[in-house]
């Protein structure tokens, strides 16, 4: 069972490797934001799939990260430094937002999020050393080394390396024993309390580690996109990253990274059905809208552990043998949402 | 000292707005536990069909209903989406009304693009106490005041509105007196549509209105609810007239950039300090 999943593994990264040396400048672009955008959904479904904590507001650390970079390059340090920041900075700011903002839960802590997502708006476009309203322009080219990323395709394989990493780490946590004390405490607190796990340290240490996997990937998107600019962050964004999180499954590492593909990829290619010709010239938006509320009303409704889950479940029970049933057990506790 | 009242009531008005649709969350909430992400929503349906009803020709006064009534058959589908499958647990429920909202974008903008839409409201300025007001400001002020007493009325006088009330305080004991509880939630949120519809048709006029109005008028409506732990209706009015006097004055003194910052500050320190005072054991939901 366990080298079938490595197996999996090894194909899922042979295959994903291989993909941006055949896609078009189209098909690359949705590449790039997949992997970008599957870095920050990690970071959620583990927030809210493990620490029971719900973010509507993550596209603030994605914009700090990216903002990061930004600043640190075009102070004339190293692009890698600031790629390196990235992450660092945003994880700095969850920890000095968490502290207070933890307190909440449920309900409160998702507005809470959103106001801070909507704070951060307000003061970026009003600092002139972020660039104001109009926003950072002429950000560099990332160099690794000597080597500049200047095409798509360099952005495609850094992008799939950051999500790689942030897997890894992911899969890390949630197998190891403050993974286990995680999903305890989203079941319940007090009882996690009672049985000596430091709830309140560890919920801050995920929300930094989700807003590190959100700064890691901004940090590339500043590099990739060249120009930032608060309009580019609406708070729909931290809500689509939820979207993509929930579909794919709260709590699975695998879930999110395949949630973010099916959403993003029917997004685009629904948006590109939108600018065809004889489509009003507000089709595009309109689609792109729909796809994200019907995927969510669908998936809440009927598939509540979300798209990966469900299907490996399927499989499991189908397989029938009796040890993929308890694994199959094991699954959907890790998956049930809090 | 003019300027001063002159910010002062112009920040009734607006938080008159943020009240309604913070008592159509307050509606929801209290009977089904969920706070309903697509409140803010309502009100955008009501401002914007308002201001296409106008356009349409219909008179004053019949557009505005009308439009009201649209927001209000929203909130019932909203509702049967949120509620449609028995035992769905509070949280999800707040995340089919954020699919919901995305729904509601999609045919927004098919319907009325997504440009920014403003309605003609009661025109011309008068004076109150020798403070220059616009008549607008007036009239939301006191339609706010009326719909609250009716609210009140409502919910403390007859047969509907108390066993709203009841399935709030103990679902099961109503269920137990033959209050069916099922259908109470679904009437919470045709009631809470017609709160943001109103909130919508009011507001429209202050402040034009595009499809996503909503993120802001769903953070302030929560933001006065939450004063009084999203149960008290007339906790929420207070609250969301506060939030808009705090908002003018801080838009007329200070930097109009940060009016809704300072706002939303405010709804922060409000809910940490809550959450600081009740320790998380008596939060806990027991199932």
């Amino acid at each position: 069972m366990r080298s079938a999943g490595v197996w999996a593994v090894l194909a899922v990264a042979a295959a994903t490797l291989a993909l941006p040396l055949v896609l078009d400048s189209g098909g690359l672009a949705v590449y790039v934001q997949v992997a970008v955008s599957a870095s920050v959904v990690v970071g959620i479904s583990l927030l809210m799939g493990y620490a029971g904590q719900v973010s509507l507001g993550q596209a603030v650390f994605f914009a700090t990260g990216g903002y990061t970079a930004a600043l640190v390059s075009q102070a004339g340090l190293p692009t890698l430094a600031g790629l390196l920041a990235a992450p660092v900075v945003a994880a700095l700011c969850a920890l000095v937002l968490g502290l207070p903002l933890l307190r909440l839960r449920g309900h409160h802590l998702a507005f809470a999020t959103i106001a801070v997502h909507l704070i951060f708006l307000a003061v970026v476009a009003q600092t002139d050393a972020l660039g104001g309203s109009t926003g950072l322009q002429g950000i560099p080219l990332l160099s690794l080394g000597p080597v500049e990323v200047s095409t798509n395709q360099g952005y495609a394989y850094v992008a799939w390396a950051v999500l790689a990493v942030v897997v890894v780490v992911a899969r890390n946590i949630v197998r190891s024993r403050p993974g286990r004390a995680l999903r305890a405490l989203a079941t319940s607190e007090t009882a996690a309390a009672s049985s000596g796990i430091p709830v309140g340290r560890y919920k801050l240490t995920v929300f930094a580690v989700s807003a590190a996997f959100a700064g890691a990937a901004g940090g590339v998107f500043a590099f990739y996109i060249g120009f930032l600019s608060p309009g580019m962050f609406p708070v729909s964004m931290s809500i689509t990253y939820v979207v993509m999180a929930v579909v794919g499954g709260l709590g699975s590492v695998w879930g999110a990274v395949a949630g973010t593909a099916l959403v993003t990829v029917l997004v685009h290619y629904l948006g590109v059905l939108g600018t065809l010709g004889g489509m009003p010239d507000y089709a595009p938006s309109v689609l792109t809208y729909a796809v994200y509320g019907l995927v969510l009303v669908l998936t809440v409704l009927f598939l509540p552990h979300g798209v990966l889950p469900s299907l490996a479940d399927w499989w499991r029970r189908r397989s029938g043998a009796r040890e993929g049933r308890d694994r199959a057990g094991e699954e959907e506790r890790e998956a049930a949402p809090a | 000292m003019i300027a001063l009242l002159a910010h002062i009531v112009s920040g009734l008005a607006i938080g008159c707005g943020f009240a309604l649709v913070g008592s159509g969350l307050v509606a929801v909430y209290r009977v089904t536990g969920v706070v309903n992400f697509a409140q803010g929503m309502f009100a955008v349906v009501g401002g914007l069909c308002a201001s296409a009803f106008l356009g349409a020709g219909i008179w004053h006064g019949a557009a505005e209903l009308l439009a009201v009534a649209v927001a209000a058959a929203v909130g019932a589908v909203t509702g049967l989406l949120a509620l449609g499958r028995p035992g769905t647990a509070p949280m999800t429920a707040l995340i089919v009304t954020l699919a919901v909202g995305f729904l509601a974008y999609a045919v927004l903008v098919a319907v009325f693009g997504d440009t920014p839409r403003s309605t003609p409201g009661l025109p011309g300025m008068t004076s109150l106490l020798g403070v220059p007001v616009r008549r607008h400001h007036l009239l939301v002020i006191g339609v706010t005041a009326v719909v609250f007493l009716a609210l009140w009325l409502f919910l403390t006088r007859t047969y509907l509105g108390k066993a709203l009330t009841a399935c709030a305080s103990n679902p099961y004991a109503a269920r137990v007196t033959g209050i069916p509880v099922a259908r109470m939630a679904q009437f919470a949120f045709v009631l809470a549509g017609v709160l943001g519809g109103v909130a919508g048709v009011l507001v429209a006029p202050l402040r034009p209105m595009s499809f996503d109005s909503d993120v802001t008028l769903i953070v302030h409506g929560f933001a006065a609810a939450v004063l009084g732990g999203l149960t008290r209706p007339m906790v929420a009015l207070a609250g969301g007239v506060l939030l808009g006097v705090v908002e003018a004055l801080v838009a007329g003194y200070g930097n109009a950039a940060y009016q809704t910052t300072v706002a939303l500050v405010v709804m922060l320190a409000v809910m940490i300090w809550h959450a600081a005072r009740r320790p998380s054991l008596h939060q806990e939901v027991t199932v």
